[in-house]
């Protein structure tokens, strides 16, 4: 009984000795690891990107890893926060909304790019929201410029033409919604009330947001902020929406022809893309405006992303000379990734490459491409503070109100206590 | 309250009463059959669709059809060329199997200790753990990668490992159970000449069984399907588990749910198999293992 | 002089015992609680952190959406919990009768949801209970509603989905508590219930319920902490949503560290909220255990 109970001890020690044996370091010579989150897209880009760098310089390999992106950014805040280096990558793919939540939460966390990247070739409002103290830290990668995507059948058959879809404001586009529901029956677009997209897509297309530049609140006695707001609940109550639940319901009312289309950014290009059998039968026009707003657009952003070099990487050098040459400068690079990924970056010079000016037989001959590239140009710049998130969460929590008709003031005071509530 | 038990013997006034009370013995057993039928038909009917699922079209899945398709050839390929499968399935058994053996070693001789040896220091400890158990790991994670960091355990296996070990939950399962383990078995052995360890191994371990069975499978099944915390540890595409290539195919842009329901077919498949491989063990213990 | 011995070998074994365990225990779970419970006390963004003194109590009581989360929480327990438990006690009799026909199919079945991983789960109950899904379709054609019912667009039908999601994972698991329990009573005390002509329903609550005495008070137990920390359903099939109808105070902690502005100091106030409602109704199930058992 001794023996048996010492062989026990003795396999309780191996066990031991081979977890401990687990702890090897993964970490190799000059090869710089990437965090980013979809690999059939920013994935795809930045193997692409890798695969150009390591053809002239032979010495750098890249490990790119992919997460879901709320994982990805629920990683990088616990390591962050953790004030640990140890496991972080050389590189990671930040979502515009919360770059200066980072930025300023975790100060010396990123290197800055400043001087080591030429920032005049970029979208000025991309380079923007990656800059604090006068030092910009990112690699700008793809634009979330929006468009109206629409089934250009479907809207045929209700008699609305491309030219019927420029310089519209948001109750006409809830009224040709009414009309291709009654001619078709097929509704305007999806919509996920537990999203507040839509809302954010609207308050920058007239150059507005929830926070001032200086991180004030700019909810409650901002008139750009109410008639975004009043328009959100116009929509909400026209019911020219299928109401959906979480992303895959919200794509796949589009995807499956259910609805004819939706607002949304650039990148759900490839998505809609990937059923082949609609090819032309879709179009891109603009986003309607915010009528009666001073300085209202048809051009706005959702969402988009950029690179960012952690500043206590090994590797660091070598990011941010690729970073530099291929994302920075490699026009052919952009030209690939358009066609293969449907990624718009936003370096500027890229634009006058070929790509972007073909037209697109998916989208009826349309040049999507180079819309978009204009349309990205004319994207008021805006601070997106470091409170996206807290803001966001409350307005959703005012969606059911507003959907039922409520008051927009007492939705707007409940929305500015909340923020305020949650940002102290 | 079956009537065939009742000996020959009985009087007639005995059995009209047996008669009598079989009416409604009868419509409850067609309640409970009913009853069951409608559990067994809720709780197998998700399966179904997984496996359904499995073989149509990512458009197909998001129309909602419910009828088998043709795509599972299609979605099964474009995993495998998608996932380095074999890897990942090894790196899940691996942490699944070694956590599992760990875990229950560890927290059955706790629970066993805590039962068989009581003293208010102890019980105070006890006390203690319990509590512990009730604060939310979410509250937990960042300074436990702090400490993981410390002992540069971050992107090994140790470090998943290591904090599930002792594990209050199962610690507080084993030490419920073992206040059914009768207490004579003990004193018996005892008097035979075991000592404490030799009870634990040789006398308790056989007797729990179905414990122990039941244990694997709960301990199995949470290593198995671990998420957040190896999604926090883990650095690297190679350390990853099946769960965490799951969810990262699950929310691209535009993600594949055919390919997504293959791998979750694949990812069920292992806890299945353990279930049913000791669910003999169950039976095992019902026809009467403690008697 | 031998009592002596034998009384400190006792003692000894008792620590022995349980030592492996709460060293472990000491090394990763009391640092980490530790840190929480300091950080608890103090206030600040990410890392940048000053002493509060109680600012992030104060802040729970003006907190509107703590409240709501709270409010969900409480109702989430009252509601899933006890109809858990009772579902699973039920059924775990039932399949103790080793007269049953189909018995291992039964049991099988019931247990089946919980082997099912997380993300295979809410992805099914997502396609399930979307607004075009199989339940929809279902109800439709049987008549039992005449439109769709919005399942995870509309606040109450949300509360609805989580908590027949939960019930249908968890049933199983606690059911198979109570079956491995049953069988470690001894067949013959029903045997000669049976003989003496006691209902099933007097030995169920005579026999089998005190005997699973220690089981059910440690299965309540666990489901009333599993649900008071309710995250991993609610993060992936609703994500607390619409509009914070099934935020629960997990996840809510998980945002205010992960998504929000990182406040661990606040999330480590919400937290000890819940330990401290976990006391609370311990203490409570402890003492009706006991008063039971008089």
């Amino acid at each position: 009984m001794t023996t048996t109970a010492s062989r026990w001890r003795r396999s309780l020690g191996l066990a031991i000795a081979g977890v401990s044996m687990l702890a090897v370091s993964a970490a190799a010579a000059a090869e710089v690891t990437v965090w980013c989150w979809d690999p059939n897209f920013n994935g795809a880009t930045m193997k692409e990107a890798a695969a150009r760098y390591t053809a002239a310089h032979p010495d750098v390999t890249f490990n790119i890893v992919d997460f879901a992106k709320a994982d990805l950014e629920q990683k990088l805040q616990a390591q962050l926060a953790s004030g640990t280096t140890e496991g972080l990558p050389d590189i990671v793919l930040i979502e515009d909304y919360g770059a200066q939540k980072y930025l300023q939460s975790f100060p010396g966390a990123f290197e800055p790019l400043t001087g080591k990247v030429d920032y005049t070739g970029f979208a000025p409002y991309k380079v923007e929201l990656a800059t604090l103290n006068g030092q910009t830290y990112s690699l700008p990668f793809d634009s979330g410029v929006t468009g109206f995507f629409y089934r250009s059948d479907y809207l045929k058959d209700a008699g609305y033409d491309d030219a019927a879809l420029q310089d519209i404001t948001w109750d006409k586009f809830i009224e040709i919604g009414k009309d291709v529901e009654a001619k078709t029956g097929h509704k305007l677009i999806s919509l996920d009330l537990n999203d507040a997209g839509l809302l954010r897509i609207m308050l920058q297309s007239a150059g507005a947001w929830y926070f001032t530049p200086d991180g004030q609140s700019a909810i409650a006695g901002n008139a750009k902020f109410k008639a975004a707001l009043t328009n959100f609940a116009h929509v909400l109550q026209s019911g020219v929406y299928k109401q959906v639940a979480g992303w895959n319901d919200y794509t796949g009312a589009f995807t499956s022809g259910e609805v004819s289309g939706t607002v949304t950014g650039v990148w759900m290009t490839g998505t809609i893309k990937a059923q082949p059998d609609q090819s032309g039968k879709w179009g891109v026009a603009p986003i309607p405006k915010l009528d009666g707003v001073e300085g209202a657009t048809h051009a706005s952003n959702l969402g988009g992303s950029s690179w960012y070099v952690i500043a206590s990487s090994a590797e660091k050098a070598e990011a941010t000379d690729f970073l530099a040459t291929v994302w920075g400068k490699d026009v052919d690079f952009y030209q690939k990734i358009l066609i293969n990924q449907g990624a718009l970056g936003s370096l500027l010079a890229a634009r006058e490459g070929e790509a972007f000016k073909a037209s697109d037989a998916f989208f009826g001959g349309q040049a999507v491409w180079q819309n978009f590239s204009d349309w990205l140009a004319a994207i008021p710049g805006v601070n997106y503070g470091i409170f996206t998130n807290e803001a966001d969460a409350a307005v959703i929590a005012q969606i059911p109100a507003l959907k039922d008709g409520g008051d927009i003031d007492a939705a707007i005071a409940a929305i500015d206590a909340q923020v305020k509530q949650q940002t102290q | 309250m079956t009537d065939q038990a009742l000996p020959l013997s009985t009087t007639r006034t005995e059995r009209r009463t047996t008669r009598a009370f079989n009416f409604p013995h009868l419509a409850g057993r067609t309640a409970l059959y009913l009853l069951l039928s409608i559990a067994a038909f809720v709780s197998i009917f998700p399966f179904f669709w997984m496996i359904v699922s499995a073989t149509n079209t990512a458009a197909d899945i998001n129309t909602g059809k419910a009828t088998f398709g043709t795509a599972l050839w299609d979605n099964t390929v474009a995993f495998f060329t998608q996932v380095d499968a074999p890897r990942i399935f090894w790196n899940s058994a691996f942490l699944a199997i070694v956590g599992t053996v760990l875990t229950l070693a560890v927290s059955s001789l706790a629970g066993y200790g805590f039962e068989m040896f009581k003293n208010r220091f102890r019980e105070r400890i006890f006390g203690l753990l319990l509590l512990m158990l009730s604060i939310p790991f979410a509250a937990l994670m960042v300074p436990l990668f702090i400490m993981m960091a410390n002992f540069k355990l971050i992107n090994t296996y140790a470090a998943i490992l290591l904090p599930a070990i002792a594990s209050i939950f199962i610690i507080f399962y084993f030490r419920q159970a073992t206040k059914a383990f009768p207490s004579e078995l003990r004193e018996a052995a005892k008097i035979d000449g075991l000592n404490e360890w030799q009870i634990f191994l040789f006398i308790y371990l056989p007797v729990m069984r179905s414990t122990y069975a039941a244990a694997i499978i709960i301990v199995f099944m949470a290593n198995w399907n671990n998420y957040l915390w190896p999604l926090i540890v883990l650095q690297t595409n190679e350390q990853k588990t099946i769960t965490l290539v799951i969810q990262s195919l699950s929310s691209a842009y535009y993600p594949d749910y055919g390919v997504v329901m293959v791998g979750t077919v694949l990812a069920t498949l292992p806890t299945l198999i353990i279930f049913f491989l000791l669910q003999r063990r169950f039976v095992e213990g019902m026809l009467g293992a403690v008697k | 002089m031998a009592q002596a011995k034998l009384a400190r070998d006792e003692q000894l074994n008792g620590w022995l015992f349980i030592m492996p365990a709460l060293v472990l225990v000491g090394i990763f779970m009391i640092y980490p609680i530790l840190w929480s419970l300091w950080m608890s006390f103090q206030t600040g963004r990410g890392m940048n952190f000053s002493f509060g003194g109680l600012a992030n109590i104060e802040r729970l009581t003006q907190d509107p959406v703590f409240q709501r989360a709270l409010t969900n929480t409480l109702i989430f327990l009252v509601i899933q919990v006890p109809i858990m438990l009772v579902l699973a006690l039920l059924f775990a009799t039932a399949l103790n009768d080793s007269k049953l026909w189909g018995r291992s199919f039964f049991r099988t079945a019931i247990f089946l949801p919980c082997v099912t991983s997380l993300v295979a789960y809410s992805i099914l109950f997502k396609s399930m209970f979307a607004v075009d899904g199989v339940i929809n379709d279902f109800l439709m054609t049987t008549g039992l509603v005449g439109s769709p019912i919005p399942w995870l667009s509309d606040p109450f039908w949300a509360k609805v989905v989580v908590i027949s999601a939960i019930t249908w994972r968890w049933t199983g698991y606690n059911m198979i508590f109570y079956l491995a329990a049953m069988q470690n009573i001894d067949r013959s005390i029903y045997e000669a219930a049976k003989i003496d002509g006691i209902p099933a329903w007097a030995r169920f609550w005579y026999i089998t319920v005190p005997m699973l005495k220690p089981v059910i008070l440690f299965t309540s137990v666990i489901s009333t902490i599993g649900t008071l920390q309710l995250f991993d359903e609610v993060n992936t099939i609703t994500l607390g949503g619409p509009s914070d109808s099934t935020l629960t105070l997990s996840l809510y902690i998980y945002n205010l560290t992960f998504k929000f502005m990182p406040s661990f100091g606040y999330a480590a106030t919400v937290s000890y909220v819940i330990v401290v409602l976990v006391g609370i109704l311990s203490f409570f199930q402890f003492v009706v255990a006991r008063d039971r058992s008089k």
